[in-house]
């Protein structure tokens, strides 16, 4: 798993990322667990900045069905 | 000026010419409201996350433009979502400008997962191609080129046995 570091780091900091593109299922995937729920910024150390547009990025994805609401945990 | 992306689903078993021709005609729709159309291309076809409409997959139309007449975008909202060929859509507001889309050979996620290992030979004729287009990248790719020619030769292995 990509967060089990414990010196937590923003991501998109880190990357130099400031807008976070809803087309962009293979990144949005690593902030979300195997059911589809999006990961807490506690866990995922991102900035409440940058998590705020990671969530309206998911969010878009999840309405034109490039991500899931849900999803079976395991499989 | 503000700028709009809208991305439609529609369905995937179309072909080509009425694929086009719903382009087109969505296209004409958006004119109605004055805005002007930057890109308008097929982003490919992709598997749903959910099925919609009882379809797994959904052929992905990607549009930006320079929003118009903002009392008229409610309208092709509505247009949309009665059109019966588009499975879903979605409007959403651009920070900046887009650029305009030159066609590349453009590695999309999506089609890679498709394209399997071992389907076809051709293929990976094409991969070959395509790296020694992009030579920058070729440092990265040139790894499963000896797999996949390992798989051919085991492939000619099993046919000359058949043979025999």
């Amino acid at each position: 798993m990509a967060f089990q570091n414990r010196n937590k780091f923003c991501y998109f900091k880190e990357n130099g990322i400031h807008d976070i593109d809803y087309k962009d299922v293979k990144l949005l995937r690593r902030f979300v667990n195997d059911q589809g729920k999006i990961m807490p910024r506690r866990i995922t150390g991102t900035s409440a900045k940058m998590h705020r547009k990671l969530v309206r990025a998911i969010k878009r994805a999840r309405s034109i069905a490039l991500m899931p609401y849900v999803e079976r945990g395991t499989e | 000026m503000r700028y709009y992306e809208t991305i439609y689903i529609v369905n995937p078993n179309l072909e080509n010419e009425v694929l086009d021709k719903t382009m087109v005609e969505i296209g004409k729709e958006l004119d109605k409201t004055k805005s002007k159309l930057i890109n308008h291309r097929v982003w490919g076809k992709k598997r749903l996350a959910y099925p919609i409409e009882k379809q797994k997959y959904g052929s992905f139309i990607l549009m930006q433009f320079e929003g118009g007449d903002q009392s008229k975008m409610v309208d092709f909202d509505t247009w949309m979502k009665l059109n019966k060929s588009v499975l879903r859509h979605m409007i959403v507001g651009l920070d900046n400008k887009p650029d305009v889309y030159v066609e590349e050979s453009k590695k999309e996620p999506g089609v890679d997962k498709e394209t399997r290992p071992g389907e076809t030979a051709s293929e990976a004729e094409d991969g070959r191609i395509e790296n020694n287009d992009i030579s920058t990248k070729g440092a990265i790719e040139p790894e499963p080129e000896p797999e996949d020619e390992e798989k051919d030769n085991t492939a000619l292995e099993t046919v000359e046995k058949e043979a025999e």
